[in-house]
């Protein structure tokens, strides 16, 4: 966690123009993507798609650059993280308990770091977001109004990439790699089938269409998650490099102007 | 998936607006997807994933009240007099859940929490006694008394600032109640009920998280008359009964035996409490 989160500094940092009039957003209400002066990037995807090793190796390039960033991670928020391990081990969660779970561990995350780092003008990286809640939790049958409502508060991000793979290649990179499913993680919970590899497949399936069908109302960029790592990691960097005005994140960046 | 920025605009499903109620088709789901016409019937405007309504054959029956009004006093009394009358009660309250009670709790001690995440945890908890403890007993015909409900936790929210569409549209999967009471008790009464009980009152009680004010009684006052003002909002919105919660507590019974004998359809016997809860009796 960086130092400086509280006290981003304003007279440094230079923040664009349209910024300086930010206020902090009523929660629950939409946030406005121009509402602050830092930036968001998210990665989305099924399992098996690539997406957590390439958001890696792009955190590595910004890093090794020295640009200001923070990098978070969907369901870690320390708050909420016994009570959803207790419902997974105890097999407690239903579609509705589950959704709310990680929403509330979203809206920590949100409200204690997301929304803050992105004022104090920082780049956010996040490893899934709240279309992993859409198309996760849609797949179990919740109303997807009810979840578009849900994540109102969530700010819209200035890079969705979303990681697109055959089913067949990513069921098959997350079998061959993990010893035993669990069951969430499986769709157990669904009851679409007694076995857990079976379950997985018909479970992600669905999370793939839902994913589809998201594409253009959300603005996702799709890249080929089965292009070699280097290749897809060069378009990832191209991309980012093209749509966000990186020299604001990179050290000293207000000497140099 | 409806376009998002269209989405984002709209208020989704706010309790008042079951009429539009066009829910969007879940593909390929196992479950039952009840009509709208019976999710409309049941919930404020979502139906629970996986519910048939026609299953329902209890009564549930909501009070609501600020700390201090008399709700658990009146839960105790009503629970001796169904079973007395031969029904079988559940009860359920906030923070109650075995998902995530215990959870609120420790979150609520540290005071280390926002009040979004907050909210979305007492959400969890709500719809995990739904799911878990009420519905499972309305099924059984059983008559569930529910010590506060979504509209406390409105309130709670919509004072902290909280869009109301918002926390309304979370809470439009919730079940409807068949009566909702609302004991109302001026917050100076409420006051020195707590604190006879406890000689204390607590941070949250007094709503210290919003800075109202320095002075605990104060504190107390102003937080507890938001409150009361979200609940006036909701009372004409939602059919409460409301009741004086400063009258005598068997008054007070005896209004809330009649309008619950009439929804259970028996006649409205008379009752005096047994010796165990004489002492709630005044």
């Amino acid at each position: 966690m960086p130092t400086n989160v509280t006290e981003p500094q304003d007279q440094k940092t230079a923040p664009r123009p349209e910024a300086a009039k930010s206020t902090l957003p009523q929660p629950g209400r939409p946030v406005p993507s121009r509402a602050y002066p830092g930036a968001l990037i998210v990665v989305e995807g099924t399992d098996g798609s690539g997406k957590s090793t390439q958001l890696y190796l792009l955190k590595r390039w910004l890093e090794i650059g020295g640009y200001r960033l923070h990098f978070t991670e969907w369901n870690s928020s320390p708050l909420v993280k016994s009570a959803t391990r207790r419902g997974k081990q105890r097999r407690l969660l239903t579609p509705t308990t589950f959704s709310l779970l990680h929403a509330a561990d979203f809206a920590d995350r949100c409200e204690r770091q997301i929304m803050p780092l992105l004022q104090g003008d920082y780049l956010v990286l996040a490893d899934r977001y709240i279309y992993t809640a859409f198309a996760r939790d849609a797949s179990r049958g919740c109303p997807p109004r009810w979840l578009r409502n849900l994540y109102r508060f969530a700010p819209i991000p200035d890079i969705t990439f979303y990681f697109r793979a055959p089913l067949d290649i990513a069921v098959h990179r997350i079998l061959s790699g993990r010893p035993k499913l669990k069951y969430y993680e499986a769709g157990m919970d669904l009851g679409l089938s007694y076995d857990r590899a079976e379950s997985f497949r018909l479970f992600q399936a669905r999370i793939l269409e839902e994913y589809d069908k998201m594409v253009d109302t959300d603005n996702f960029v799709v890249l080929d998650g089965t292009i070699p790592v280097n290749k897809l990691q060069k378009q990832m960097r191209d991309i980012v490099a093209s749509k966000i005005d990186l020299k604001r994140f990179a050290p000293h960046a207000a000497e140099a102007e | 998936m409806p376009d998002q920025e269209k989405d984002k605009e709209k208020a989704a499903a706010a309790l008042t607006a079951t009429a539009d109620a066009t829910s969007a088709p879940v593909p390929g789901t196992a479950t039952k997807t009840p009509t709208e016409e019976e999710a409309s019937q049941y919930f404020y405007g979502e139906a629970l994933v996986g519910f048939d309504p026609s299953e329902i054959t209890g009564s549930l029956i909501v009070i609501e009240g600020m700390d201090g009004s008399g709700r658990s006093t009146q839960i105790a009394l009503l629970q001796e007099w169904l079973e007395s009358e031969g029904f079988a009660v559940q009860t359920s309250g906030l923070r109650r859940s075995n998902l995530v009670g215990r959870d609120i709790d420790e979150l609520l001690a540290k005071n280390a929490v926002t009040r979004l995440t907050l909210s979305l945890m007492y959400a969890t908890d709500f719809f995990d006694q739904v799911e878990h403890r009420i519905l499972p007993a309305l099924r059984s015909g059983t008559v569930v008394l529910a010590d506060r409900f979504i509209f406390t936790l409105i309130a709670r929210g919509v004072v902290r600032g909280i869009n109301r569409d918002y926390i309304s549209g979370l809470y439009a999967m919730a079940l409807r109640p068949h009566l909702t009471f609302w004991l109302n008790v001026r917050p100076e009464t409420a006051f020195a009920r707590e604190f006879k009980k406890a000689q204390a009152i607590s941070y949250w009680e007094a709503g210290r998280d919003m800075s109202l004010s320095h002075d605990l009684y104060w504190s107390f006052i102003r937080y507890q008359t938001m409150i009361k003002r979200e609940f006036e909002v909701m009372a004409k919105r939602h059919n409460f009964i409301e009741l004086d919660g400063e009258a005598s507590v068997s008054s007070v019974n005896k209004q809330l035996r009649q309008r619950i004998a009439d929804q259970l359809g028996i006649r409205a016997t008379k009752y005096t409490p047994s010796a165990a809860l004489a002492h709630l009796w005044r």
